[in-house]
């Protein structure tokens, strides 16, 4: 006999209040180009230009820039999108 | 060497020493890439069905861990374990990504890192060819330590001046990359 799994993935959200959203946050780094940055900010999330050159300034002058807000899985999402493309990024609970 | 566009495709001309390094750096991260954690050729079922792989720990080689950085912020244990499951479920694939990308850029130079030569880039593979130069920029950087301030030129004596000069030369073949697709992007 057998019976159901049990989900694989822990309910980490269990104590956290659902409508706060969560951010994607991309940090400041040594090595990735400013260009570089700014062409990735565009092409992932769509922004304009200025608007992703501007995000692009505070992660270098400021260390870090909020790139997206959402829910959970969202920024999952768009945390592996930007790991994919070299960016040092994480999510957290804003 | 430096792109350019040319009748919608992005050439740049290699000379063979130019061709032979960059040839050899593709061909060391992919070796970087296959070691360690799960490969998902290698699992075919697994990756079939989304299934998790490897056991979600960061990898040992600085190297592999700034490519694949913790995805939660914070040192809580509440961010370890997320940290860990998101490796679970994403560095398969973030791992596959990007060895495609650097199996296009090895690819397209196959014809010419013996003696040099033109390669023509479409624009699938301008994207391959950015995603590698910068994950071998993000390798290299990262082995070499540098900050903001590192002089890429130092003095001949320095042990690190060979590996400097060509971690500075792959920026630059970047930006020239990047120049190609959208002019403005010099602004940045």
């Amino acid at each position: 006999v057998t019976a159901p799994a049990e989900l694989d993935r822990p309910e980490t959200d269990e104590t956290t209040t659902p409508d706060r959203p969560w951010v994607t946050i991309v940090w400041n780094d040594p090595i990735n180009l400013m260009s570089y940055v700014t062409h990735v900010l565009m092409e992932l999330f769509g922004y304009s230009r200025s608007k992703a050159h501007a995000l692009m300034l505070d992660v270098h002058y400021k260390g870090r820039a909020v790139v997206s807000s959402g829910t959970r899985e969202q920024m999952e999402h768009d945390v592996a999108r930007c790991h994919a493309k070299g960016l040092w990024a994480t999510l957290q609970q804003d | 060497v430096r792109f350019k566009r040319r009748r919608g495709a992005v050439q740049a001309k290699l000379d063979d020493v130019e061709a032979a390094v960059l040839a050899s750096l593709v061909g060391e991260l992919l070796e970087l890439l296959d070691a360690g954690g799960a490969a998902p050729e290698q699992d075919p079922l697994a990756d079939l069905v989304g299934m998790p792989s490897g056991d979600g720990t960061r990898p040992q080689d600085p190297g592999l861990a700034r490519l694949f950085p913790d995805a939660y912020s914070g040192d809580t244990p509440e961010a370890e374990v997320a940290a860990r499951e998101f490796r679970r479920y994403t560095e398969a694939d973030l791992r596959a990504g990007k060895r495609a990308n650097a199996a296009a850029v090895r690819a397209a130079l196959a014809p010419v890192e013996d003696s040099g030569g033109t390669v023509v880039l479409d624009r699938e593979q301008v994207d391959a060819w950015l995603g590698c130069l910068n994950d071998l920029r993000l390798v290299l950087g990262t082995r070499l330590e540098v900050t903001e301030d590192t002089d890429l030129h130092p003095s001949g004596d320095d042990p690190r001046a060979q590996a400097l000069h060509v971690y500075g030369w792959l920026g630059w073949l970047q930006e020239s990359l990047l120049g190609t697709i959208d002019p403005l992007t010099r602004d940045g």
